[in-house]
């Protein structure tokens, strides 16, 4: 309790430093472009727009183009309606790169859990898509940097992203594009879903592999959800969180017929297979426990990632069946 | 004299029988509470069967390690508690003053950032080194020019604070070793006889350690010049109780993260229970400590049934309204 009260302390330091400085830059920046406002006053007004988001409603005027995105989901919607974002959140190097599938000019602006709120102000955006989970605390400090709208993404099911990029097209003002690429996707979806026979009555589990838990995404997850929906039963069926920590022995007592593994770390895996319950799993027996990758299954979300997901599910479940 | 020590042998034995039958019914209720359902006549019937059921070994390499680990821990933090409260003569004091937590934590957190390819039954190992680490990191700034209870405090909660925000600082520039953030935040769920191995040898040490300086504690009560009166070996005694807690919290750390609330009430409840001798409040300590973390686990099951919560929370939970309990009961006592 009070470890966290005490970080929170340093936070808020670190937070009016950052602060401090966006309050400078902006002044510096703010005197140039008034006499630029002010002529296209009339034009804009017309388009001011009130982008409902879920913290509240952020006003936003024209069409965006220079736009930071804190979750990955987000820069793939952006991409997706033709918006390459100036400033992206992310972990690692590759992280954009396979997310798009190709490399794009960008600022890195810190991590997704604590981007750095000093350089998305010196990009100067016009608008901030920051993610419910993750930013809901920054909301404000980021409100003062440039519109901001706080979605759905992290630890959120399959249709909150599929509205998140409703969203995201209104705030773009390309609401048009947005609606056709959601068409777009239900179609492919709904193509990919015809490699998928009914009547399967395999159950499968998601499960991410840590050090010291396995994280497992149930039937409300992005993944699990996305899965349901074309007829891909989830293990877990009745957990109230999208990602729940189970043990073994929920392990076991589920049993799944297929595991779709993500194993960030062996610690735990490792430790779980000399116990002799673990061959005891239906998926284990049979032999049908694949690895598949973390960043797409678990860390991007967003269309195109739902896209190859349920390609590569459709894939292993049932091409690779004699 | 004569008569207080009666009252107090009297009510130590009603304590003691109390806490064993509380807790052989918490091990009982920590065996057989879980998803799958395991019936007794299952468990004794296979026992001995060269091929186990499913449900046998569940009870076998799952519930039975929890509840042994849920309980060698609840007495390791206790006692570690107790100790700490005596030598410091601060009702408020617990492990995590000593920098145990704090310095297990530390050195997980860089243990699995510049050593990745180590498995997890090393990862213990480190988390123990790191313990012992802040442990005396706080011993050695407190122990320079005389060591008072005050310099204890303060040295501990300095050295808390700089080993946290080196630990805090390492995880948000690496977002990828978050993950251990569920082990520091204190679960048994994952409990092996790996882990109960582990921490045995130590949890027997700790608590023969803590037994052996119960009498002298006694005295420590009193104050530091009536105890230098009595002819106690201030120096000694303190030195052998910070190692005592050391080892019991580091351990208990080490396999099952920062349980919380155990160190700091268990002992103050024990005092209530059995008067202010050293050599029965340590013992009922154990007993206690083993008997909340035992139903604690019990209840973390239950909460959100079929999905686990972290036992820390339900410590917090069961003990406030326990501590309150006795703080009123004692407060009528009075009048």
């Amino acid at each position: 309790m009070s470890k966290k009260s005490r970080f929170r302390q340093w936070g808020h330091l670190a937070w009016s430093l950052a602060l401090a400085c966006a309050v400078v830059l902006t002044g510096c920046g703010s005197s140039e472009t008034k006499n630029q406002a002010a002529s296209q006053d009339s034009a804009q007004a017309a388009q001011k727009r009130t982008i409902k988001h879920e913290l509240g409603e952020t006003e936003i005027t024209g069409e965006p183009k220079r736009v930071v995105a804190l979750e990955f989901s987000f820069v793939d919607a952006l991409w997706e309606l033709g918006v390459t974002p100036v400033g992206i959140a992310h972990e690692k190097e590759t992280d954009v790169e396979g997310l798009l599938g190709q490399k794009i000019e960008y600022t890195s602006v810190g991590t997704r859990q604590q981007p750095n709120l000093e350089v998305i102000s010196t990009l100067k955006p016009d608008l901030i898509i920051g993610d419910l989970n993750r930013h809901k605390d920054i909301y404000k400090e980021l409100q003062k940097i440039a519109p901001t709208i706080i979605l759905k993404s992290r630890n959120s099911t399959y249709q909150e992203n599929l509205s998140s990029f409703t969203t995201i097209g209104e705030a773009l003002n390309k609401q048009k594009e947005a609606e056709q690429r959601l068409v777009k996707h239900k179609a492919v979806i709904d193509e990919l879903k015809k490699n998928i026979p009914a009547g399967d009555s395999r159950t499968v589990m998601l499960g991410v592999f840590r050090a010291d838990s396995l994280s497992a995404h149930g039937a409300k997850s992005f993944d699990g959800e996305l899965l349901e929906m074309v007829g891909i039963k989830n293990a877990i069926q009745d957990a109230a969180e999208p990602t729940v920590k189970i043990s073994l022995e929920q392990m076991v007592q589920w049993d799944p017929d297929v595991i779709f593994l993500v194993e960030a770390d062996d610690t735990l895996l490792s430790e779980w297979k000399q116990n002799p319950l673990w061959n005891n799993i239906t998926a284990v027996k049979n032999k049908e426990v694949y690895q598949v990758n973390r960043d797409l299954w678990t860390r991007y979300r967003g269309l195109k990632s739902a896209e190859k997901i349920v390609t590569e599910a459709s894939e292993i479940l049932y091409s690779k069946k004699k | 004299m004569m008569t207080m020590r009666r009252t107090n042998k009297r009510s130590l034995v009603q304590t003691c029988i109390c806490l064993t039958v509380l807790l052989a019914i918490g091990l009982w209720l920590s065996l057989f509470t879980g998803v799958a359902a395991i019936p007794l006549q299952t468990v004794l019937k296979q026992w001995s069967l060269a091929e186990p059921s499913k449900e046998l070994l569940i009870f076998q390499t799952i519930r039975l390690p929890r509840a042994v680990l849920g309980a060698l821990i609840g007495a390791n933090l206790a006692v570690a508690g107790a100790l700490m409260q005596a030598i410091t003569r601060n009702p408020l004091a617990s492990p995590q003053v000593f920098g145990v937590n704090a310095g297990a934590s530390l050195v997980v957190v860089l243990a699995i950032l510049f050593l990745p390819s180590i498995g997890s039954a090393n990862l213990i190992y480190f988390a123990f080194a790191g313990a012992i680490l802040g442990g005396f990191t706080v011993l050695g700034f407190a122990s320079s020019r005389g060591m008072t209870n005050l310099k204890i405090a303060l040295v501990g909660m300095a050295v808390h604070l700089l080993l946290t925000s080196i630990t805090k600082g390492l995880i948000i520039y690496n977002e990828h070793i978050s993950d251990v953030m569920f082990w520091l935040s204190g679960s048994i769920s994952g409990a092996t006889w790996a882990d109960v191995r582990m921490i045995l040898p130590w949890s027997v040490l700790g608590l023969a350690l803590a037994a052996g300086l119960a009498g002298s504690l006694s005295v420590f009560r009193l104050g530091e010049e009536v105890a230098m009166g009595l002819g106690q070996k201030i120096v000694v005694v303190r030195l052998l109780a910070c190692a005592a807690i050391v080892i019991l919290g580091g351990a208990s750390v080490a396999v099952a993260g920062a349980v919380g609330f155990i160190g700091l009430m268990i002992p103050h409840i024990a005092r209530k229970l059995v008067g202010t001798d050293y050599r029965a409040v340590i013992f009922v300590s154990a007993w206690g400590g083993a008997v909340l973390v035992t139903y604690s686990d019990v209840v973390a099951r239950l909460i959100s049934f079929p999905f686990e919560s972290p036992v820390g929370i339900v410590t917090a939970l069961l003990g406030t309204p326990f501590f309150l309990y006795l703080a009123r009961k004692k407060g009528r006592e009075l009048v």
